[in-house]
């Protein structure tokens, strides 16, 4: 079983993030952003709301965003797949920032299970895509072998039933 | 300004016809509840916790995902306002009475 990491480095999460730096609402273009930056140029923002670079009309236009980015989908396409176990989370795995978020983190931690976490915290356009493709409001989304397993409470249900740790095994078997 | 209990309740009455129907308000800052969380959020404002517990004939025959997507669904304008939705059981009218008797004879053991 190989444990290498294909995520694109876009979506790594940085090995320490400081929280006052990713509690500033200029989360979204502080990032590496050559690659969401490029798509959101394809998508259907006004102009005038670019050219003007004003800021909070920018992250107006990408909550507003209707449909999935097809060069996000397919970048996400692959980074559900990368691993057995994908987690996007509000902070990381050492570091959650979230209550929920952390919830699940040491749910997978105490099954032993390898896992890749992403943190949303870091790429506004990645939050606001990954709501449409997962079809799902909130933070934490956990995918287990390239399917939406759910969020927080699904999650903890399942662990609390003894579901999640057969799915596990039988996807780490796989 | 914010979603109220009240607009939760009625948003999941009139769309998943619940026959029983329990919404929380978490306050803010409520150790266990990720309580950092908000200071990010892009909405800007400060919206509350909810925490919903709710029992529908609708969710027979469908998988946990599926209820809480149900439960999503009928939320879709309040989930713009509202910071944390923990959905804390949705379950049939019949795993409802199940529980509710499990309970019973544990509290009376």
């Amino acid at each position: 079983m190989s444990l290498a990491i294909t995520v694109p480095s876009v979506f790594r999460t940085s090995p320490c993030p400081r929280a006052a730096e990713s509690r500033t609402t200029d989360v979204s273009l502080s990032l590496p952003t050559a690659h969401f930056g490029r798509a959101l140029r394809c998508s259907t923002i006004p102009n005038s709301s670019i050219v003007t670079g004003n800021r909070a009309g920018r992250l107006r236009s990408i909550r507003c965003l209707s449909a999935l980015d097809p060069n996000l989908k397919a970048t996400l396409d692959k980074v559900v797949t990368s691993q057995k176990i994908v987690l996007f989370m509000k902070g990381t795995k050492d570091f959650p920032q979230c209550g929920f978020s952390n919830t699940v983190v040491q749910i997978l931690r105490s099954l032993n299970s390898p896992f890749e976490t992403i943190n949303i915290l870091e790429n506004e356009a990645l939050r606001q895509g990954l709501k449409e493709y997962s079809s799902w409001p909130t933070f934490p989304q956990l995918y287990i072998d390239g399917e939406f397993f759910g969020g927080c409470d699904i999650t903890v249900e399942a662990y609390k039933s003894g579901e999640l740790q057969e799915l596990l095994e039988r996807t780490m078997c796989s | 300004m914010g979603v109220t209990k009240e607009q939760v309740e009625s948003s999941l009455t009139s769309k998943l016809n619940p026959s029983h129907l329990g919404c929380g308000v978490v306050g803010m800052g409520l150790q266990g509840w990720g309580e950092d969380e908000e200071v990010i959020d892009d909405s800007g404002g400060c919206g509350a916790k909810f925490s919903i517990v709710i029992v529908a004939e609708q969710f027979e025959g469908k998988r946990l995902l599926e209820r809480h997507r149900m439960v999503n669904g009928a939320l879709v304008e309040e989930m713009k306002e509202i910071h944390a939705l923990s959905i804390t059981k949705a379950v049939t009218p019949e795993q409802w009475k199940q529980q509710q008797e499990s309970e019973k004879s544990q509290a009376a053991a």
